[in-house]
Parts: C-alpha cells; sequence; structure tokens
C-alpha cells in the first residue's frame, strides 16, 4: 500500500501538464505501485472564487474511490466560511489546502487564524502549499515567494487537535521549524521537495519520521522521485518505510473527525 | 552503465556546533556519496569543484579545489572521473591548469561555474584546447526571473560560444534551469548537449528535450549532493521514453563524450 498524499488534477496555467485526469493520473501512479492519491485542484489555484473548483472536484473524484479530494479555500475571499462548511458537510471533503502566497496573505494574518478555528470546529484537516514551483522559474507576471513559515509553531500550538500538513516544502523552510515544532504531535511534512543525498532520511529523522508523509507533487513532478527518494536513496527501516508511505497518513486521518 | 556528469565535493565542510540532527554523514570526502550512488545504480561519477564556493576564486583556490578532486579521482579510480575546474578570468593559468590536470593528469572534462558569461573572449583559447585535449565543457547555465548572479550564464551564452567553436564539445549543465527555453535555445547548435542536472523534477523535461534535440544529445547529471540522486535519476526513469533513449541518456552519450 502507497499513499500519495500530495497529488494533482486539472491544468496549470504555466505549463501544460499530462496524466492530469483521475483516470489517467491513477494509471501514472499505478506504474510505481501507489494505489491512492489525495488531489487538489490545480484550477483552483489562480482561481479568484477558488470555491469555483470544489464540487466540480469531489464529483470527479467520487468515481475514484483511490482518490480522496482535498477543497481549496481562499480565507480572504467573502463567504470563506459558508463555503468551509459547504465543503465539509455536503461534498465530503475531510481537508482543505490554504494557498496563503497565491492568495496575498500571511500565516500571522488574522483571517489564516479564523479560517484554522473553523476548520478545527469542521474536524478537518489543512494543508499549506508553501509553494507550487521553482520561484526561480515563474512567469514574469506571476512572481510569488513561498510561504512564511515563522507564526506557524504558534499557530499549531493553538489549535492542537487540528491536522496541519505542510506541503511542497523544501530544506530551507524545514530546517527552521526543526526546534519550535518539537514534540507537536498535530504538525505533518509532506516529502515530495525535501532534496539532498539521503535528504529525506536526514530531515526526516530530524522532524520526526511519525510525521513525514509520502507525496510525489505529480504530474508536475515525475512519481518516481519521492518513491526512490523513500525506497532506494535513504535508508530506512520496513517499519519506518511503511510509516512514510501510508501509515503516517493513516494516522493524520485518523487525528481529523470522520 | 550509468554515469552522473555533474557531482561536486561537499561545499559545507559542517561545524562542531552543528546539532546531532544535521551532521553530515561522512566517509570520506566522496566515499559518502559514493554509497549514495550505490543505492540507485551509479556506475561512475564526474567530481568537480573543491570545499570553496567563491564565485571569483583566485588561481590558488582553483588549483587547491582541482586538487581535492584529484585526490578522490585517485582514492576511487573506477567510481570518479575529475572534471577541471576553471575561472577563466585568469586565462593563461587556466591554460596551465588544463595542462597540469588533464594534458598531465587524470581529468576528463572542464567545469564552469558562474565567474564570467561563457561567451567571453576568454573562453576562444579555452574551448580551442579542450577540443585539442578531447574533452567537453560543462558549464552551469541558469535564466533565474528574479534575475542571475552578474556573470552567470544563460543557455544563450553557450549557444553563442558553440557557435564560434563546432569542434568543441559543450555540456549545458542544468540545460538553463527554465527548461522549456533552454532546449529550445540549443536546437541547431549540434555541439551543445542538454544536462538534467539540478532542478526538479518535473514532468515532461526529458521528453521535450528528446523531441527536440534528439536522445543522443542529452546526459544525465544530478548536482549531488546538494540535489537528491533519486530526483535527479526519477527525469530519465520516469520519463515517457524508450528503454534504448533512456540508456543513452543515462550513460552511453557521457561513454562517447568522455571516450570511455
Amino acid at each position: 500500500m502507497i499513499v500519495d498524499a500530495n497529488a494533482n488534477l486539472g491544468n496549470w496555467p504555466f505549463r501544460r501538464t499530462s496524466y492530469n485526469d483521475p483516470k489517467r493520473l491513477l494509471e501514472r501512479l499505478a506504474r510505481v505501485d501507489i494505489d491512492r492519491a489525495w488531489v487538489v485542484s490545480l484550477d483552483a489555484v489562480m482561481y479568484k472564487n477558488v470555491h469555483a473548483a470544489n464540487a466540480p472536484l469531489a464529483e470527479m473524484a467520487a468515481e475514484y474511490p483511490a482518490l480522496m479530494p482535498v477543497a481549496t479555500i481562499n480565507p480572504t475571499f467573502p463567504a470563506w466560511e459558508r463555503d468551509l462548511v459547504e465543503c465539509k458537510e455536503s461534498l465530503g471533503y475531510r481537508g482543505v489546502r490554504a494557498y496563503p502566497n497565491y492568495h496575498q496573505y500571511e500565516l500571522g494574518d488574522p483571517a489564516f487564524d479564523d479560517f484554522l478555528a473553523v476548520a478545527d470546529d469542521l474536524d478537518m484537516f489543512v494543508e499549506i502549499a508553501v509553494r507550487m514551483t521553482d520561484e526561480r522559474h515563474h512567469h514574469p507576471l506571476c512572481m510569488v515567494p513561498p510561504v512564511e513559515l515563522a507564526a506557524l509553531p504558534d499557530l499549531a500550538a493553538k489549535y492542537p487537535r487540528l491536522p496541519i500538513m505542510l506541503i511542497n516544502a523544501k530544506n530551507t523552510d524545514l530546517v527552521p521549524l526543526i526546534e519550535p515544532t518539537e514534540g507537536m504531535e498535530n504538525l505533518w511534512f509532506e516529502m515530495s521537495h525535501i532534496e539532498g543525498t539521503g535528504g529525506v532520511e536526514q530531515l526526516g529523522r530530524s522532524l520526526g519520521l511519525e510525521h513525514i508523509l509520502f507525496g510525489t507533487h505529480a504530474p508536475y513532478y515525475y512519481p518516481e522521485s519521492a518513491i526512490l527518494k523513500v525506497t532506494r536513496e535513504c535508508e530506512f527501516s520496513e517499519e519506518e518505510q511503511e510509516a512514510i508511505l501510508y501509515g503516517n497518513a493513516g494516522r493524520l486521518l485518523a487525528s481529523a473527525g470522520p | 552503465m550509468v554515469i552522473d556528469c555533474h557531482t561536486h565535493i561537499q561545499g559545507y565542510k559542517g561545524s562542531p556546533d552543528d546539532p546531532p540532527s544535521l551532521k553530515l554523514r561522512r566517509t570520506g570526502r566522496t566515499g559518502y556519496l559514493l554509497e549514495f550512488a550505490d543505492r540507485l545504480g551509479i556506475d561512475k561519477i564526474c567530481l568537480s569543484l573543491g570545499t570553496s564556493r567563491d564565485y571569483y576564486p583566485t588561481p590558488e583556490v582553483i588549483a587547491e579545489s582541482n586538487d581535492m578532486v584529484w585526490a578522490e579521482a585517485e582514492r576511487y579510480p573506477d567510481r570518479i572521473i575529475g572534471f577541471c575546474y576553471l575561472n577563466p578570468r585568469y586565462l593563461q593559468e587556466s591554460l596551465a591548469e588544463m595542462d597540469r590536470c588533464i594534458a598531465n593528469g587524470p581529468f576528463r572534462g572542464i567545469k564552469l561555474w558562474v565567474a564570467i558569461h561563457v561567451d567571453h573572449p576568454n573562453l576562444d583559447p579555452i574551448a580551442d584546447k579542450a577540443a585539442e585535449l578531447g574533452v567537453p565543457i560543462l558549464q552551469h547555465t541558469w535564466i533565474k526571473i528574479a534575475g542571475n548572479l552578474p556573470d552567470e550564464s544563460e543557455p544563450r551564452h553557450v549557444a553563442a560560444i558553440a557557435e564560434r567553436h563546432p569542434q568543441t564539445t559543450f555540456i549545458m549543465a542544468h540545460s538553463g534551469g527554465n527548461w522549456e527555453r533552454g532546449y529550445k535555445t540549443i536546437i541547431e547548435h549540434q555541439n551543445v548537449y542538454g544536462e538534467l542536472a539540478g532542478g526538479d523534477p518535473e514532468m515532461g523535461q526529458a521528453e521535450m528535450a528528446v523531441r527536440l534535440l534528439g536522445a543522443d544529445r542529452l546526459v544525465w547529471g544530478s548536482d549531488a549532493p546538494g540535489r537528491s540522486f533519486a530526483s535527479q535519476l526519477s527525469k530519465v526513469t520516469g520519463a515517457d521514453l524508450t528503454e534504448d533513449e533512456k540508456a543513452a541518456i543515462l550513460g552511453g552519450n557521457m561513454e562517447r563524450i568522455l571516450g570511455l
């Protein structure tokens, strides 16, 4: 069993992507023995009203039990709270993703605090996408810096029941978090962007392997990257590997609501 | 055979003050790198640069860097192929270093980083000498949307020097980072190879290169240890290419370039 906690469906405005519908994505992931995937809508990132992507994604994923859709919410947009309630209660979403950089707010903004409070009340888990693509190659009309994470430890401490997951975080984003997040059970780190020879093992052990989630960022990235990192490059015990490949994802879901 | 055309000696030496969680694994300067290479089935690595990351190294630093690589190549002669690092701002010293390391030493290629744009006139005698010695020039390239370092080369600089030196083999390291632009820049320059090291494992990169350049004009590298061998290898193993194309990119082309 392998669960990909970071996969994408739909279109990215700056590059034509392949394998971006449910059937082809699952077939592509199956080539490297990935059985299940948590998916977001790439289209949603640049929509003004991001909620417009949530119903179509839920509908698309409903036909594929191997996919678990994750909603997108912009807590600076009017009526976001209503949208988030609808995601949970009508559309069946268990998790919701935020893009603070693309939607131009900071983790320390009151709007994000409100967002976490509502997600907590709804027993959802929250994903924070630190980036979507390499900042050095952004479109000149859309240069988006990575999310500044300094406020994260205090927020995670304020909502200890709320699972918060960092997506697409690089080594330079994660290293400063090692010490201030030590012992925090509700923080989870997806590994697709951890780099360096043996980087997932080195950084994973520092952050706590029990909080590392397997993720590919497919189909923007080749899913082979994450697979090779975990199964070939790093020296994990069988138990550690199983935890990263699916066990931790199961525990995260169990720690959120039904 | 799998040949990584682009690896480095770890630039960070470590500090006694590092927390235990950040201490680097070390079994010799590059021994640890070869441990990881073994896990991924990588047979040989081309190694360059010492521990200095000075953008404008002096001839003394250059010589010291090459000595470090030389020592590693002697320690692991079947695994490590030395590439001679140069700062072409020091032209006479660069030519002399090519004599020392390549003509009279074990190095099989040249590595250029960010000291000078590769189409600068100082590169002309170096390119000529590289062709005489039969070694490739591996030139770092990037196109950064927020601006490059002052003397950091882009693919267009490689295209310009390659035009002047059709007998010299150039490897466009990183393919400019922004690889869609990079590959299109060198389509017509048959003596320039695309190279896969260093960027994120973005799907479609190798496929586009093969479509535009052909599988015989693309080589694989990792930029380890800064990069994961795994993420970089996935750009070929995960690509929608034939097994023959993958074999050429992963090692066959470098075998030919290096005359192995």
